[in-house]
């Protein structure tokens, strides 16, 4: 019998997929089509401490091979999260990943402060793509100085393991990534959506600015759960455009001990659960019983 | 209350052009669809594999295992579904999203513009005769959009005055607005966003109840992404999502 289980910061996750943060709604959404306990952890919308509207609309463009979105962080905020839509998880015994954001350092360490440890939280995953308010906008996952800082700030503030989800846009991820393992950090989400944008060419305007995801980015995804699994001590979960289990085999073999599938849900809305599927008969079939044995292999 | 969604895997029967522009695309489900209600819609997967998303489209008309889909060719999507031909295979995401509430009135009023008719024709072919239809087009040539309403003598408009009134479908609503004085009258809309504007302006006075059926790019149809949404009334959560609130709103609730 093979085993999907994976063990992330203490807690055992029934397998080692989990959804990318804010694409697969709250949760219940799914439900009509498979089970919410099916995944091995479901992770958050993007919370912030006071609601968030987003943005206007366009919020979504496709692209070749990819996904344009600027949806713009629109959330219930955390407090209404935890009230609302945690008690699914705990009737249906999920285990989460709360997803968190803001746009001031203080924003980030009042967000994580409100989430209170409970059994179901596996970790906080911090969005670090946002822009910086009070540094001129600057994204926060730009800087190493403010990486380091901000990590060690909200670290101090929560129990709960704290996974940092970088942004590819950065002249070094190695840099980023060492600043905030110094600072603490517990594990790593790579990687974050590219900073893209449309020329309308009729029009001559651009109709929308916003994060490419989807297999256009999966390489560039891979590249860096490569180098960041290979060279920090910590646990790498990789995102990027994974659209079946064998995208999910090279993200761990390249070194995450976990995957996130977002995009491809759009397309096709059991890719999770087909996902799930595809690794056990992966590990069936070359007799390898444990998944956890793969996580890396491809480093040699 | 959602009825059950479904996953289903379809095979093209037919994808005629019906008006220049426009097509149906008629598919037989390998297994019957949950009960629909009018104004909910589908994401369909186009078989091209270029199309990355599915593309969502109101239920023009369905029966136990068949499915028809009206469609304007308007983008990359659509122009490369107007290609596929009998028998290819397509995967039906249905029925979604909040359809029409019919509640007991005197009058119902359905306003539809252009390929709008896509998101009426279900709740025509649901209240038949007991519907009174406005339908605005810019041409004779559009008329065979109207399917099996053209037997429910609407009132019809034509930009270029071809047939029925001259102008578009609000200004011939208007016209007939006297009679709607002091009844219990609800309007079903749906059409561009400009007709849904002037529409609005129109019925302002009177704040007739209507509920509209509205478009927005979408990615997933399944409310998971957050992006398709309207801005509506609500200071607190403005934005709503088309494919899971909606696509049928109150009028009134909705930002235009």
């Amino acid at each position: 019998m093979a085993s999907l289980f994976v063990k992330l910061f203490g807690k055992t996750l029934r397998n080692p997929v989990m959804n990318a943060s804010g694409t697969l709604g709250y949760g219940k959404e799914i439900e009509p089509l498979w089970n919410i306990e099916t995944m091995g952890a479901y992770v958050t919308k993007g919370l912030s401490l006071k609601p968030h509207h987003g943005n206007p609309t366009p919020r979504v463009w496709e692209e070749r091979r990819g996904l344009i979105n600027s949806i713009g962080l629109q959330n219930i905020g955390v407090d209404r999260f935890f009230k609302e839509h945690f008690p699914f998880f705990k009737q249906k015994k999920t285990p989460i990943i709360v997803n968190f954001f803001g746009f001031t350092e203080e924003d980030y360490i009042a967000c994580a402060e409100r989430i209170k440890p409970d059994k179901l939280i596996v970790a906080l995953e911090m969005n670090l793509s946002c822009p910086n308010v009070k540094q001129g906008g600057i994204s926060f996952g730009k800087d190493p100085v403010m990486v380091h800082r901000i990590v060690k700030e909200v670290k101090a503030v929560t129990r709960i393991p704290l996974i940092a989800k970088l942004t590819p846009e950065v002249k070094n991820l190695r840099e980023i990534a060492q600043a905030a393992c110094e600072a603490g950090v517990d594990g790593f989400t790579l990687l974050n959506t590219i900073p893209s944008l449309v020329v309308d060419i009729q029009k001559r305007s651009i109709p929308i600015k916003g994060g490419l995801s989807g297999p256009v980015l999966r390489p560039v995804a891979l590249k860096a759960v490569y180098e960041i699994s290979s060279t920090l001590p910590v646990p790498v979960i990789g995102t990027g455009g994974i659209m079946n289990h064998n995208d999910a085999l090279s993200f761990i073999m390249a070194g995450a001990c976990a995957v996130q599938i977002g995009t491809a849900t759009f397309i096709d809305p059991f890719t999770i659960p087909k996902t799930i599927k595809g690794l056990n008969e992966y590990l069936e079939n070359c007799r390898c019983p444990r998944i956890k044995d793969i996580v890396g292999a491809a480093h040699g | 209350m959602l009825k059950a969604m479904d996953d289903i895997e379809g095979k093209i029967i037919n994808n005629n052009t019906i008006a220049p522009g426009y097509r149906l695309l008629k598919i037989r489900l390998s297994r019957p669809m949950d009960q629909m209600v009018p104004g909910q819609f589908v994401m369909i997967q186009v078989p091209d594999r270029e199309v990355f998303l599915r593309r969502p489209f109101s239920i023009y008309e369905s029966s136990h295992t068949t499915l028809s889909l009206m469609y304007k060719v308007v983008g990359k999507g659509t122009e490369s579904l107007s290609r596929a031909v009998k028998n290819e295979r397509v995967s039906v995401l249905c029925p979604l999203g909040k359809g029409f509430t019919i509640q007991k009135r005197d009058v119902y009023l359905i306003v539809a513009g252009g390929i709008g008719i896509a998101g009426v024709h279900t709740l025509i072919q649901r209240l038949g005769k007991r519907a009174t239809i406005f339908y605005g087009c810019n041409s004779m040539a559009e008329l065979p959009l109207m399917g099996g309403a053209s037997d429910l003598n609407p009132y019809i408009s034509t930009l270029d005055g071809s047939v029925g009134f001259r102008g578009n479908v609000v200004q011939l609503l208007a016209k007939h607005m006297k009679t709607l004085k002091n009844k219990d009258v609800e309007i079903f809309t749906c059409g561009p966003e400009n007709m849904l504007k002037s529409l609005k302006k129109l019925l302002e006075r009177e704040k007739i109840p209507c509920q509209a059926s509205f478009e927005e790019r979408m990615a997933c149809g399944l409310g998971l992404c957050f992006g398709c949404v309207k801005k509506t009334v609500d200071e607190d959560e403005p934005y709503k999502r088309v494919c899971r609130e909606g696509p049928v709103f109150d009028l009134w609730q909705v930002c235009l």
